[in-house]
């Protein structure tokens, strides 16, 4: 299916890749590929394997069997400092680093691989009209912003160096409904806009479904579904796709 | 040209003079009596013309020995008694001075003749008390097994103390009772025991109206009064061996109490006392209480900051090691931990046959105790930072010691701030013991203040003590929030 598409580059892929924490099977022979310049979005309960995905992909996580590609090349310990550069990762806190301001965060990477002041200053400014964010939040800390706002700092972190790919791993999961609908909005705009490979996890379907053609349903460790929201709901793979489908909640009608 | 030729064969020949122009380092104990027989020491062998340095109130009989034996001090007062007893092995109790040289002669150690007199253990115990319950002699302890007793902690401990005095008497006493030297004069005027310890030198006794127990069945060894010293002196520094030769036979049991009550009792200093002894004037003296201040002030401070330096230095990269490793952490924790139960004076004691005694063996056991603290709480701030946040500076693509400095290290901290604060508060207080090991500071007034019983001089000490760990504390405390990212004070509002 979308993993076949043989037209364009493999961005990413799991081969037959097992991993277990202790006792708990996180993936079990899982075999994915993501092609360059898509847009991927990984759904299913919590503890089904998706996060674990984004994990291996970035080498913060090693596979107990299976390998990791990465552009063809067979992912290896000492090239994953390179490989994290190139790659944007999100989470879903924001990950922001308490004791640095705004700008503080989005230098620290820069900042080491030797762009100076003006450089840095240039591409946040370039990065807060992509992400709509008021140029006064920049001096701000962490604990001084909004749920939305610390969202689309930890964004534009991840795309200061102007990686390949993002990974983002339940990006709006802590907002409340208004600022997610909003920034739900404002990240697919962004993902047309910069044409990279990009990879959401989350276990809202409505939301995978609004960011991504495919989606991948996760369960167990297992890749259960890997098609479009259409083929979820007439052609499920099983009982649980179904279920799972259903289990969207839409608003009564409203009594007047 | 001449001239200049002449200089360079003056200094030359003065070479050798310069190395042995160390000054001679004597020692003295804990208590009054050795403190004024080192100031004689000194002062003799000053006028003699050898630069003599005293190094007062060390500690008790093991740590002179240790210091002596180690090379940090050349001489100290010693009494024949404590050598035969305590000190020596294989040795008949009742050896003489000619013996034990024999003994001390492998070691290393020469003693001189006796100084004059002997000061012996008694028993003693209120005049009036004595009197109504007819006890004159020792002996006549064991009809009364009712009476409460109140001995030094070294008498209790040694055994031609209290243990060996009950075996051979057959003192049936239960009611015990281990107390400061300097304290059980206070505790038998004031009936609170009926039977102390004594030196039979000590100015008390007339004072206090203390009987003296006839030691009638010849218990207590004699502790002829000497002075014991490295034996290279005899060659390194002979006119300071013959100096300390010239004391012997010249101080009578009288005389050494007269000395002692002018000190204890009439307030005067050593020096002075010793001087008068000696028919010397002295000349300046030791400057006035702001002068003196100071001079602890800046002891007590360069103990601290010392040992403080050092353990920051070791201790934060042993901390980030134990967050790294479990393993290691788990070790190093607790071999730090280990060495904070050692006890303080027993630590300082330890350090003397490493490092000798004054500044450096005292910040070296400080420095000892800081480790913990500062350990410990790198550790935590490390541990401490949440998971997801020390992943994502991995995710960055950040290497390993970029992340420890830009992230870790900055989020930890107050955490280690808070490490070094605690460790310099309890330094500032350990300091105060350090002066047993001869590293003045503010330890020097305290421990002369109990043994002269003068309140005035403890607080000399007690009071600069807390004053300074008030002034530490404060000042870590600025510190700690001008260092603190301005970030992390805003997160710990919300």
């Amino acid at each position: 299916m979308f993993g076949a598409d043989s037209a364009r580059p493999i961005a990413f892929a799991l081969e037959r890749v097992s991993k277990r924490y202790g006792s708990v099977v996180a993936l079990a022979e899982v075999s994915l590929s993501f092609a360059v310049g898509s847009t991927t979005a990984l759904i299913g309960s919590s503890g089904a394997g998706k996060s674990t995905v984004l994990r291996l992909l970035l080498g913060l996580d090693w596979p107990d069997q299976g390998v990791v590609r990465t552009g063809g090349e067979i992912l290896q310990r000492a090239h994953v400092l390179e490989l994290r550069r190139r790659v944007g990762y999100v989470i879903q806190e924001g990950g922001l680093f308490p004791h640095l301001t705004v700008l503080g965060n989005l230098a620290l990477l820069p900042r080491y691989m030797g762009w100076t002041t003006a450089q840095v200053h240039a591409r946040a400014q370039e990065l807060a009209e992509l992400t709509h964010l008021s140029r006064d939040v920049l001096e701000r800390y962490p604990a001084e912003l909004s749920g939305g706002q610390r969202q689309r700092v930890a964004l534009m972190r991840g795309l200061m160096l102007n990686p390949d790919a993002l990974l983002l791993d339940e990006p709006l999961g802590a907002l409340d409904p208004l600022v997610r609908h909003e920034l739900q909005d404002e990240l697919k705009r962004i993902f047309d806009q910069l044409g990279k490979t990009v990879i959401v996890v989350t276990h809202d379907l409505a939301e995978a479904a609004w960011f991504a053609e495919r989606l991948v349903l996760f369960r167990d460790g297992k890749v259960l579904q890997d098609g479009r929201l259409v083929d979820f709901c007439e052609r499920p793979a099983d009982e649980f796709v179904t279920r799972f489908v259903k289990a969207q909640r839409y608003l009564p009608e409203a009594s007047a | 040209m001449k001239r200049a030729l002449l200089t360079v064969l003056t200094v030359l020949a003065m070479l050798p003079a310069l190395a042995w122009a160390a000054p001679v380092r004597i020692g003295s104990k804990q208590f009054t009596e050795s403190v004024i027989l080192g100031e004689l020491a000194r002062l003799n062998a000053q006028q003699a013309g050898v630069d003599a340095r005293h190094q007062r109130e060390l500690g008790g009989t093991s740590i002179l020995w240790s210091a002596l034996q180690h090379g940090a001090i050349d001489a100290y007062p010693e009494y024949t008694g404590t050598l035969t007893h305590e000190l020596l092995r294989d040795v008949a109790p009742d050896a003489d001075i000619p013996a034990l040289r024999e003994k001390l002669k492998p070691l290393g150690i020469g003693i001189t003749d006796t100084l004059g007199f002997s000061d012996t253990y008694a028993i003693g115990m209120q005049e009036n008390r004595a009197a109504q319950l007819h006890i004159s002699r020792i002996s006549d302890l064991a009809m009364h097994p009712e009476l409460r007793f109140g001995f030094s902690n070294e008498f209790m401990d040694r055994t031609d103390g209290w243990p060996g005095i009950r075996q051979r008497y057959g003192l049936a006493q239960t009611q015990v009772r281990g107390l400061d030297h300097t304290l059980s004069y206070r505790a038998v005027a004031s009936g609170a025991v009926d039977a102390i310890d004594l030196y039979s030198t000590d100015a008390e006794i007339p004072y206090y109206h203390l009987r003296t127990l006839n030691d009638d069945r010849h218990y207590f060894p004699r502790y002829e009064a000497v002075f014991l010293y490295r034996l290279e002196l005899e060659q390194s520094a002979p006119a300071f061996i013959a100096a300390l030769r010239k004391l012997c036979g010249r101080i009578d049991v009288s005389s050494m109490q007269r000395m002692n009550a002018e000190v204890k009792l009439g307030g005067m200093k050593e020096s002075d006392v010793a001087a008068r002894f000696l028919s010397i004037s002295l000349v300046g003296g030791d400057g006035g209480f702001w002068q003196r201040l100071w001079q602890r002030t800046a002891e007590h401070v360069t103990l601290v900051a010392l040992s403080l330096g050092m353990a920051v230095l070791l201790g934060i990269p042993l901390g980030i090691l134990s967050a790294r490793w479990k393993r290691a952490g788990q070790l190093v924790i607790g071999v730090t931990g280990i060495l904070q139960t050692v006890p303080s004076l027993a630590m300082f004691v330890f350090m003397i046959p490493l490092l000798g005694i004054g500044t450096w063996p005292a910040a070296a056991a400080l420095f000892l105790y800081s480790l913990l603290p500062i350990v410990r709480n790198t550790h935590a701030g490390l541990i401490d930072i949440p998971l997801e946040l020390r992943e994502s500076a991995a995710a960055l693509g950040l290497p390993g010691s970029v992340r420890l400095r830009r992230v870790e290290l900055p989020m930890a901290t107050r955490s280690i701030l808070a490490g070094i604060k605690t460790a310099a508060v309890i330094n500032v207080g350990t300091a105060t013991l350090a002066a047993l090991i001869g590293a003045g500071g503010y330890g020097q007034p305290i421990l002369t203040g109990i043994r002269l019983d003068n309140i005035g001089l403890i607080l000399e000490g007690a009071v600069p003590a807390a004053v300074l760990a008030l002034l530490v504390q404060g000042l870590f405390e600025g510190v700690e929030r001008w260092l603190t990212p301005r970030g992390l004070r805003l997160e710990a509002r919300q």
